[in-house]
């Protein structure tokens, strides 16, 4: 592994980013959606019920925002190469597959850095809710679990698109989307029906706003150690399917191909 | 000293349940400072074995060996001598022709950054695009951007996939004559694809020529073109020449075509005569203004090549 190459992927990366405002964009924009969407529901929900659903709903969205920026951003980044036909430039240079990943986790986690900074301003400016408040060990061991989580997802459904190509990119999109529900961002777990709970409690992002909830409420299931180990277990079994995944593409020729 | 040895290289794709063979027992060596022809019909099978060789695909059997090692071991080493342009991969779309060139050269670790990307700019008249965009750029421009990205580490061995193709004659020109000074001044090696003929004339050593995954010959091009004994001979008569036609095919020769004045004929030079041809059809009449002896080019060959199966 050499530095000079991930830092050279770090330029493109920003090139990117000051050339396709989109790209700048959608750090800011569907993030500020969200805390407006829900600091306006719980605002609401506040007036007519006991629960102080606002620090758990904010806290939801802007610890959210790494699992989706982490898992997405590595998703979006190789499609972007997909779509401009790149990964043929790129996977005959010296170029490892890992210098690749890194330089985008690397920038993901700056991504998600800028959103998080955001995010929390602006929930402290319109809801008076400042993040901060909460223990700093629960915060640091809650963005390492996210973060990393995001990353497994990122690897999965890399992996699946060195396999099957860009037709499954819908994948990028929504995976994020579908493991949200049962997370049990904004409800806790005992809100589930019965037959999702089984699912809610092997996912480490529901032990990690579980503990968020226990913290602000007194009351949840999360176990962060759990959460932990069963994330550095998705992690291995995702890279290993991304490495296979990307052997795979280099026998079907998907680097070379011209669709 | 050789800077290409492939020997036994076999690979196979499965689509739709079907499995096509594109690269079939292939083996070559192009040593160093040689530029090196692959021909062959649409789908013979020579992208596949350069994208092998460019480290884009995992061939199933078969051993490379380039600047003298293995790259899946020595994997730094090759990488960083070797590159590959082609006009069908172009760079980043996003990106400008400058922050392409930038990034390619920062991941190949070069020494004066800029001064290379401006070197290479002016070199394939670029300079005023430099901050274009590349899907901004004409195709032919494109193809020139992903040339510069070839030669942005002054590469050992260059791996060219029609790299040319959409260039106008005039670029084209030049860039065959970039491709040609940069070899003589670096001593480079090259593996070079392409279907226009005259410029595997012009640039190449040897060529090797593919036909269904397998090479089917390779030699130089003289020794190429010496294998196609049939020459054409295109006559000019102050007459019609219709009559004439008979009378060469009771030679045994074939008449390929004949319009007004002109009469073309085909001879094969290792059994016919041309001048006691000629010299029998003066006795016979014959009023010749001009004559005219076709040798093959390039083309006849890839046609003799690739029609003599069907
Ligand atoms: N990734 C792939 N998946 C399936 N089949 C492939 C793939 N790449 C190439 N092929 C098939 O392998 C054969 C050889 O293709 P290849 O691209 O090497 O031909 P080529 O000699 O470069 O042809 P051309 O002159 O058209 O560029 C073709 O039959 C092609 O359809
Ligand atoms: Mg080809």
């Amino acid at each position: 592994m050499k530095f000079y190459r991930i830092t050279a992927l770090l330029l493109k990366y920003y090139y990117i980013s000051i050339n396709r405002v989109d790209r700048l964009f959608d750090i800011l924009y569907w993030p500020i959606l969200d805390v407006l969407l829900w600091g306006f529901t719980s605002a609401f929900i506040k007036d007519i019920s006991e629960v102080n659903i606002l620090s758990m709903a904010l806290g939801g969205v802007i610890l959210w925002l790494f699992v989706w920026r982490s898992g997405q951003d590595i998703a979006v980044f190789i499609l972007e190469d997909f779509w401009s036909r790149n990964l043929y430039h790129l996977f005959s240079s010296p170029v490892r597959l890992t210098e690749h990943i890194l330089s985008i986790l690397i920038w993901g986690v700056i991504r998600a850095t800028v959103s998080f900074i955001f995010l929390s301003l602006l929930a402290y400016g319109l809801y008076a809710f400042n993040i901060l408040t909460l223990p700093i060990l629960f915060m640091a061991s809650a963005i390492a679990i996210l973060l990393l989580f995001g990353w497994a997802m990122g690897f999965f459904i890399t992996g699946c698109i060195f396999r099957y190509g860009q037709r499954i990119q819908v994948l990028a999109w929504s995976v994020v989307w579908v493991i949200q529900p049962f997370s049990c961002v904004f409800y806790p777990l005992s809100a589930l029906p019965a037959w999702a709970q089984p699912i809610a409690k092997i996912l480490p992002t529901t032990h990690v706003f579980e503990t968020l909830r226990s913290i602000l409420f007194g009351y949840g299931e999360g176990n962060l150690l759990y959460a932990l180990v069963a994330t550095l277990v998705f992690m291995a079994v995702t890279s290993l399917f991304l490495l296979q995944s990307f052997k795979h593409a280099k026998r079907s020729g998907m680097f070379a191909r011209h669709d | 000293m050789k800077d290409i040895v492939v020997k036994g290289l076999c690979k196979s794709f499965k689509s739709r349940g079907k499995t096509i063979t594109a690269v079939d027992d292939v083996s070559f060596y192009v040593t160093k400072g040689e530029i090196f022809g692959f021909l062959g019909a649409n789908g013979a099978g020579k992208s596949t074995t350069i994208n092998i060789l460019a480290g884009l695909l995992t061939q199933d059997k078969g051993t490379v060996k380039l600047c003298g090692k293995d790259p899946y071991k020595d994997w730094e080493y090759v990488k960083n001598r070797m590159n590959v342009s082609t006009a069908y991969f172009p760079l980043s779309d996003v990106l400008t022709v400058r922050q392409n060139l930038r990034v390619y050269a920062k991941i190949y670790g070069v020494k004066d950054v800029e001064a290379k990307i401006n070197q290479l700019l002016e070199d394939f008249e670029l300079t005023a695009l430099g901050d274009k965009r590349v899907n901004r750029l004409s195709s032919g421009e494109r193809t020139r951007t992903a040339l510069c990205k070839g030669f942005i580490n002054d590469p050992q061995l260059l791996l060219l996939d029609e790299c040319t193709v959409g260039l106008d004659p005039d670029i084209a020109e030049k860039t065959r004559r970039l491709i040609k000074e940069y070899q003589k001044r670096t001593n480079c090696t090259i593996l070079f694809t392409s279907h226009y003929m005259h410029e595997v004339e012009e640039l190449c050593d040897r060529v090797a020529f593919m036909e269904e995954g397998k090479i089917v010959t390779i030699a130089t091009v003289d020794e190429l073109k010496k294998r196609v004994t049939k020459h054409k001979v295109e006559l000019t008569l102050a007459e019609n020449g219709d009559d004439l036609k008979d009378l060469l095919k009771e030679e045994g020769l074939t008449v390929l075509a004949g319009r007004d004045n002109t009469l073309i004929f085909e001879v094969d030079v290792a059994s016919d005569d041309v001048n006691t041809i000629v010299q029998q059809l003066v006795k016979q009449g014959l009023n010749l203004k001009d004559i005219h002896i076709k040798k093959p080019t390039l083309d006849d060959i890839f046609i003799h090549f690739a029609r003599r199966k069907k």
